[in-house]
């Protein structure tokens, strides 16, 4: 049990014995502060990220009705679930980073170029098209967005934009299942040299939209 | 990709076979009269008789005639009772393709309505994924029970009867009464499983039971916040849900009766947020169908009149 003084007084010979002990000194701790996204940009980014996750679930949920394949409407119930949940937790994020109370449920697309993509990416209809639904999805906006998310986690601030991150790294584990389990389907559906131009031509078509929009934040070339 | 589409649109492989929802439309209709009733079922026996071929229910049809969905959908599912395997197999199917449909409704309830609010949005993803689950369980129970995906004929009706354009009437529709009735099969299912001791259909049942509660809750809350402050858009999704309601109804088939094939599940329809005025109401609604006894009698005279006329010895009714 320590002699010394418990607590500081208000003489300057009044200090407890206590060591100095900074937080910087644990050498396991190598984040250092300081990112490339500031508050209001980040909030903006999370919209965007919001509006991605949003969307993509209301147009999995449409497609549920017009695929034939039942092992593809019961797989997608589960991933629309989770796209829900990642965006309601972007939607959470928000009103953190000084964007008010009533935030939590604003999305916003990184300009027209990306919503004018979510549309076209949506826009497969008939049950024969099932390859072009998926790999909308699965092989060109799904890989983006992980790609992004990631880039976010590298490089913004590590202590102070600690809560996005942790955010992004839950999304970003359960969407690399999204992609892998889409992979397995797609290359099951696609068991034709036919259909696989089909799937290589539709990724082609969205990925082009998707470098002249900019992708989801509308910045690709710092995204990617 | 387009807003609101028909039944007809939903999509289904090959295993498949669609019915025409006339039979469905009838049954909701047929008064409490046995010549009515028989005379009905002569007429659209041409229907139902292209809903049963290639598929398993056609050997019945050939053995009973159009009284054959009467027959299914009249008695409760009793072990023992004659054609009991059939009956559970065909309740089994439809409530795999009951699932499908709701899972596709709640899906379209994403993408029809964009505007709604993001707490109605969370609560459809997560019906998406519980019917999902409901999907899986069935496909799976109905390979339980010795059937198979198409093995019958689906009636898109569930869908085609709920899928309203207005959210308020599409949850009353979706949520109250067709996941409504879902709590009355489910618990109907229930009881026969612990008569037969098997702990497998109980359990998982009862699983999907707690889930369907939690989803006629999203639609108790969600007709009310969407009609809070509009009593005419209230009124209307109380009609819509009531015309739904007296379609399941089958004919009186489910009902607050005693003898009812499929019982009123009133305790749980109450947890899940119905009041005892609509209970009363939809008891009564129910009541409004044939009597088991004139379904019965319809039914005899229908058995009677295929058989004599396709020579089938009458001891085949059995």
């Amino acid at each position: 049990m320590s002699e010394g003084r418990m607590y500081p007084g208000t003489g300057k010979d009044e200090r407890t014995t206590f060591a100095p002990y900074s937080a910087f000194d644990i050498p396991q701790d190598l984040r250092e502060l300081h990112g490339r996204y500031d508050v209001e940009t980040t909030a903006r980014r999370v919209r965007n990220f919001r509006y991605a996750e949003e969307w993509m679930m209301m147009m999995l949920g449409g497609w549920l009705a017009t695929v034939p394949e039942v092992p593809v409407k019961t797989g997608l119930g589960k991933i629309i679930w989770e796209g829900a949940k990642a965006a309601d937790e972007f939607g959470k994020r928000l009103p953190e980073l000084r964007c008010g109370k009533r935030a939590a449920e604003s999305s916003e697309a990184g300009n027209p170029g990306f919503a004018d993509l979510i549309q076209e990416i949506a826009a497969p209809e008939t049950p024969d098209l099932t390859i072009e639904k998926m790999t909308g999805v699965f092989d060109v906006l799904k890989p983006h967005l992980v790609k992004v998310y990631e880039r976010h986690m590298r490089e913004t601030d590590q202590i102070a934009d600690a809560p996005t991150i942790e955010i992004l790294e839950e999304i970003v584990r359960k969407t690399e299942r999204h992609v892998a389990w889409g992979h397995e389907i797609l290359d099951r559906l696609c068991d034709t040299d036919a259909k696989r131009q089909r799937r290589h031509a539709r990724q082609a078509e969205l990925n082009e939209l998707l470098e002249k929009c900019g992708g989801v934040t509308g910045d690709l070339a710092l995204d990617h | 990709m387009k807003r609101f589409i028909e039944h007809e649109e939903l999509a289904r492989d090959r295993r498949f076979i669609r019915q025409q929802n006339v039979a469905a439309d009838l049954l909701a209709t047929l008064p409490d009269d046995v010549d009515a009733v028989v005379e009905l079922f002569e007429k659209v026996g041409p229907v139902i008789e292209a809903g049963t071929r290639g598929t398993a229910a056609e050997p019945l049809y050939d053995r009973f005639g159009p009284a054959f969905t009467l027959m299914t959908l009249n008695e409760p599912i009793r072990p023992g009772d004659p054609g009991t395997e059939d009956r559970l197999k065909m309740r089994m199917h439809g409530i795999f393709v009951g699932e499908l449909q709701a899972l596709e409704g709640a899906g379209r309830s994403l993408w029809d309505f964009p505007e709604a609010p993001w707490e109605f949005k969370m609560n459809m993803a997560r019906q998406c994924w519980d019917e999902a689950r409901h999907v899986q369980i069935f496909e799976k129970l109905l390979d339980h029970v010795g059937g198979e995906v198409g093995m019958y004929a689906e009636s898109t009706f569930l869908f085609e009867a709920a899928c309203a354009d207005d959210p308020a009437l599409r949850v009353a529709g979706v949520n109250r009464a067709l996941e409504g009735l879902a709590c009355d099969v489910f618990r109907d299912n229930i009881e026969y499983a612990k008569q037969t001791d098997d702990a497998l259909m109980e359990q998982s049942m009862d699983y999907v039971l707690a889930d369907e509660l939690t989803h006629v809750r999203f639609g108790s809350e969600w007709v009310a916040e969407f009609c809070k402050d509009d009593p005419e858009r209230l009124a209307k999704a109380r009609e819509f849900r009531r015309e739904t309601d007296r379609r399941f109804n089958f004919g009186g088939a489910r009902s607050a009766d005693k003898d009812a094939a499929i019982q009123i599940a009133w305790e749980d329809r109450k947890f899940a947020g119905f009041t005892d005025e609509e209970l009363e109401d939809l008891a009564q609604l129910s009541g409004e169908g044939p009597s088991r006894k004139t379904m019965k009698k319809a039914i005899e005279i229908l058995v009677a009149r295929f058989q004599e006329e396709h020579g089938i010895p009458s001891e085949a009714q059995s």
